[in-house]
């Protein structure tokens, strides 16, 4: 990886690091209506019993995808650290190399050898954890699929809660929007990680 | 990079490093110096990120990599110790010596392997083996928390930033003559040394020392007649202009 790549993967941690506080507090709006939705629904009576039951799943990925996004939030410091020393190794690499140039002794040999290895070795560990978080981000889209098709059965479930139906059916319609929401911006994400691994190699 | 010899014993010798004409054109010309004692060495101020690949190569000139045992930083402007993140790679179980007060600061450039020996206000010394260097209070200096480092047996103060000179990297190694030399280094003195009383406190100190080479960061050295033409003239300069 070129010394310009290795910037470049800062900027593209930092853009991933961003995206994860839109995912973030969408995740918790989710968690919130859920919580609105169950009030509703309980308003509502027998009219909305096949509600209630989605109001616990909504509750149940919202949290997970909480849970996730601020496991990724982790890993994504984690990530700056490894980027840095990646950085940091690749200059070394850089620098002793230019070293070289000027005197090539078998102690500069040596240690730019070194310097290739423990470059080498930065950039294994930073394209683990990258992986480590596409898996992340991956799991995040399953826990979105699920939120559009509760969406969708929440709409239907609306439809039959009388005088609540329109209450209802804007918490299935925020559902759809939120999943929608956080999706793109997963998207974003897993797009910023492949081009970094790209860059990797 | 030049290296000039200052001194040499069998202890220990003194190595200049400078006068770099392969350095980006903007950048300030630095002088190092690499004090060499029987299997350890210090690297005194090592100088910016620019400088590090002359600089390695310069110094495998005359050590072994493991020798370089120690670094000190006068004080934590980048032309000093910017290299600091790659001194860290090539030199993992070294010690940094530098002021206490700039230790959140240095550890910016990059320090995850190198120990930090912070420098008590009152200063203290570096030994190598059986050789003793003193670190000298030179606080205000230009920077608040300053050192300069003596040799008592080689007679070399190495003066960071007070003596130092903007010149191109063609400049001679010593002051030749006195007079002639004072325009290089009048406005660097006087814009940046901020106080006249901590100036007065550094001179009153040097002066007790036995001086044969004044050795700055930047331009060329004192030597001789040269050191105490350079303190009275620094005694009379008013210093610290931009108010």
């Amino acid at each position: 990886m070129s010394d310009k790549n290795i910037v470049d993967s800062f900027i593209r941690v930092a853009r991933i690091i961003a995206n994860l506080d839109a995912i973030l507090a969408e995740a918790k709006n989710l968690s919130l209506t859920a919580k609105n939705a169950r009030v509703v629904a309980l308003r509502a009576g027998d009219s909305a019993s096949g509600f209630k039951p989605i109001t616990n799943f909504i509750d149940e990925f919202s949290e997970q995808t909480i849970k996730t996004t601020t496991h990724i939030s982790t890993l994504s410091n984690q990530l700056f650290k490894i980027a840095l020393e990646a950085v940091r190794s690749t200059q070394f690499d850089i620098h002793v190399g230019d070293a070289t140039i000027l005197m090539s002794t078998p102690q500069l040999v040596t240690l730019q050898h070194k310097a290739k290895l423990d470059r080498q070795q930065q950039t294994k560990k930073l394209e683990i954890a990258l992986l480590e978080l596409e898996s992340f981000f991956e799991e995040i889209n399953k826990q979105m699929r699920s939120a559009e098709y509760i969406a969708v059965t929440s709409r239907v479930e609306a439809s039959n809660a009388g005088e609540f139906s329109d209450s209802l059916q804007s918490v299935s319609d925020f559902i759809a929007s939120a999943a929608r929401t956080i999706k793109q911006s997963v998207t974003v994400n897993l797009n910023e990680i492949h081009t970094l691994r790209g860059t990797l190699h | 990079m030049k290296a000039t010899q200052l001194y040499q014993a069998a202890s220990h010798s003194w190595l200049m490093f400078g006068r770099d004409e392969g350095k980006p054109e903007k950048i300030i010309d630095t002088n190092q110096y690499l004090v060499k004692g029987k299997g350890q060495a210090v690297l005194l101020d090592p100088g910016g990120t620019e400088l590090f690949s002359p600089m390695l190569a310069a110094i495998l000139q005359h050590i072994e990599l493991q020798e370089l045992t120690t670094l000190f930083a006068s004080h934590q402007d980048p032309d000093i110790i910017s290299s600091l993140g790659l001194w860290d790679k090539a030199l993992p179980g070294a010690t940094l010596h530098a002021p206490w007060l700039w230790e959140g600061f240095i550890r910016h450039f990059g320090m995850s392997n190198i120990k930090y020996q912070g420098i008590k206000d009152e200063g203290g010394d570096i030994r190598l083996n059986d050789i003793s260097l003193k670190l000298i209070p030179a606080h205000y200096l230009h920077s608040s928390g300053n050192f300069h480092v003596y040799d008592p047996q080689a007679k070399i103060l190495m003066s960071g930033d007070v003596g130092a000179a903007l010149e191109k990297t063609n400049a001679p190694i010593f002051v030749e003559d006195f007079g002639a030399h004072v325009k290089h280094m009048e406005y660097f003195h006087r814009r940046w040394m901020p106080s006249n009383r901590a100036k007065a406190n550094w001179i009153a100190r040097v002066k007790e020392l036995n001086i044969e080479i004044m050795a700055p960061q930047h331009g060329r050295l004192f030597k001789g007649e040269a050191v105490t033409e350079f303190l009275e003239w620094f005694a009379k300069l008013d210093v610290g202009i931009a108010t």
